[in-house]
């Protein structure tokens, strides 16, 4: 496994962590024959760098997962391009392609007459590994995701709890080391709580991992929190706005876009910031004992509404030795929605710019 | 004499366990040929009843014909073949063959039929993972399909197993060996041991198998499939 640095070094660096660039050019798909057929996805463009994470969102029914399926031809195009490392999917066999590929659905299609050892090894087995590689790789999965192999390797799937399923899944998708990742809302047949510890879980392993991960999802708020490009798609499989995060809430380039990620999209642009990124006033000499304390890695939001419970106009920072590091105000807090900020440092910035450029959808022309 | 003591009288008489006409080599003639049509059956409507389940291919034409085809009696089945397989052979025309080939044919739509159903019935999201992860249509059949359509598949044989067992019985009305000749004899001969002493040797011989196949399932069949409580 990566070192830490390295994979977090790797980020947009497709060569050294394995993953590969993607590219959708122009991508259409009808169902059904006629040329009146509506379009399920409609002339769809967008980059997505090595090692980024580009969360697909929209209402139901919007083409979401049309265009995933698109990508390891288990649909194909109407019309387009789909490009690995600008090599055009089409041209690759269909099998090698999808080897390469991890595939992770929501009701995750974990094999039931398999156990979970032999489940997470579908595909090394596949490729020809040893049977000792595959236990041994089966192994090293189980405990990537958090679950102990001794105690789920012989388990079978209706063993599981729906989360333990869903890590099973991710691991199943992660067993041969593919440069890409496919997620179909993965983690939304899970309670709310379940489904958080899921998607922290998984970022923490995407930072070592870097793969480039195409993640869909209906969830506004989890594509938010898990993407470092959001693809905001609307009827008729159109895009409506492609960009980082903060730049869809900041500046929606549409009513649509609007809407959908809501009328709290300040606060939400807030849960993107910590307060390790905020610029800090020092301590006043006056300041009465007893303030809301926030560690540098407490977000904005949660920060803003600490101190709106507490009635209290200021907190103070601590550093990451505990230690008082500066003063936070509501205004500060105010103040960082009016900048328009690059991605902060802990998420993958130069991807994120890099990513956002050059694509020539309705994202980035509206500033 | 009552019914059941001239059973257990047949039955334990050491002289009707002995010679061509014997219990033993009545029940092998049974046995053979009864294990000789299941297996020619499934060889026939297993691949086929997997493939259009897996294609979903001619399924309804298939399923619907076979269905209508089970509904046929045995002994019908049987009694129209006559014409036909006379014109081969004089003689086994009109005692081994109908019988054969009503066996067989009449095996094989259980088969088919829960093959199909069994192998349609698997979750297309479960298929389109396999295929998402890089099986080949083969692999996905026999890796995936296959041993979760287990139980249902395994059903279709079983049926399919009894059914022959049955029609091998009432093939003896066309001078066809096996156990039930046993039976015409013993009406013929208004000899109730004998008539009775086969009944109960066929269904012996029926429930047996049907106890082997069912342990058989058992040992086949994933633990993952049997919806046991966690463990
Ligand atoms: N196999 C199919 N045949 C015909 N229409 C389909 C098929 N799959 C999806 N569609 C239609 O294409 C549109 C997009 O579907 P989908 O990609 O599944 O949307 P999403 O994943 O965003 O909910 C929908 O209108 C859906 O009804
Ligand atoms: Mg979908």
């Amino acid at each position: 496994m990566m070192a830490d640095e390295a994979g977090r070094a790797g980020h947009g660096s497709g060569s050294r962590t394995g993953a590969v660039s993607l590219e959708f050019r122009g991508v259409t798909k009808r169902y059904g024959h006629s040329a009146q057929a509506r379009g399920a996805v409609n002339d769809l463009s967008l980059e997505v760098p090595a090692g980024a994470i580009c969360v697909l969102v929209g209402p139901s029914g919007c083409g979401k997962t049309t265009s995933l399926k698109m990508v390891n031809r288990l649909i194909e195009p109407t019309a387009g391009q789909i490009l690995l490392d600008g090599v055009n999917v089409l041209t690759e066999d269909v099998t090698e392609l999808r080897r390469r590929i991890g595939y992770v659905i929501q009701h995750v299609g974990l094999f039931p007459h398999l156990t979970v050892g032999r489940n997470v090894a579908v595909v090394p087995a596949l490729v020809g590994w040893s049977k000792e590689r595959q236990l041994a790789r089966a192994d090293e999965l189980l405990s990537l995701v958090g679950l102990d192999p001794a105690g789920y390797r012989s388990r079978y799937p209706f063993q599981l709890s729906g989360g333990e399923r869903q890590r099973v899944g991710v691991a199943r998708a992660l067993a041969a080391d593919p440069p890409l990742m496919l997620m179909d809302e993965p983690f939304a047949a899970v309670d709310p709580i379940v489904r958080e510890r899921l998607q922290d879980e998984f970022l923490r392993l995407q930072r070592d991992l870097a793969k480039t991960i195409l993640f869909v999802t209906h969830d506004i708020d989890e594509a938010i929190k898990m993407g470092d490009l959001i693809a905001v798609m609307e009827e008729g499989g159109r895009l409506a706005q492609f960009g980082p995060p903060d730049e869809i809430l900041a500046h929606p380039a549409s009513d649509f876009v609007a809407r959908f990620v809501g009328a709290d999209r300040g606060l939400k642009r807030l849960s993107l910031v910590t307060i390790a990124d905020l610029e800090l006033a020092p301590i006043a000499a006056s300041a009465p004992p007893g303030l809301p304390t926030f560690s540098p890695s407490t977000k904005l939001r949660d920060a803003l509404s600490v101190l709106l419970a507490a009635d209290s106009r200021g907190g103070v920072a601590l550093d990451e030795e505990g230690q008082p590091c500066g003063f936070v105000t509501v205004d500060a807090i105010a103040s960082a929605l009016a900048e328009d900020r690059q991605p902060a440092a802990t998420r993958s910035g130069g991807v994120t710019r890099q990513g956002a450029t050059g694509v020539g959808a309705a994202a980035g022309d509206d500033s | 004499m009552d019914l059941i003591g001239a059973t257990a009288a047949w039955l334990s008489d050491p002289a009707h366990w002995q010679g061509a006409n014997g219990i033993p080599s009545r029940l092998f003639e049974h046995v053979a040929l009864s294990g000789g049509s299941l297996a020619l059956a499934t060889l026939v409507a297993l691949p086929l009843g997997l493939w259009i389940g897996h294609t979903g291919r001619i399924s309804w034409l298939v399923v619907t014909s076979a269905n209508a085809w089970r509904a046929l009696p045995s002994f019908a089945v049987i009694g129209l073949l006559v014409p036909f397989t006379t014109v081969l052979d004089a003689n086994l025309g009109f005692t081994l063959y109908p019988t054969l080939v009503a066996m067989v044919v009449l095996a094989g739509p259980p088969i088919l039929v829960n093959a199909y159903q069994g192998v349609a019935d698997v979750d297309t999201d479960l298929v389109e993972a396999a295929r998402a992860m890089g099986m080949k249509e083969r692999q996905i059949l026999l890796g995936v399909e296959m041993p979760i359509a287990l139980p249902v598949l395994a059903t279709g044989i079983r049926s399919a197993a009894v059914q022959v067992i049955a029609t091998a019985t009432l093939g003896s009305a066309f001078g066809f060996g096996g156990l039930g000749r046993f039976i015409v004899l013993g009406d013929a001969n208004k000899d109730n041991g004998e008539l009775f002493g086969g009944v109960v040797l066929v269904a012996a011989l029926a429930l047996t198998t049907l106890g082997l196949f069912l342990l058989l399932e058992r040992r086949l069949v994933s633990a993952g499939l049997a919806r046991r409580t966690a463990g």
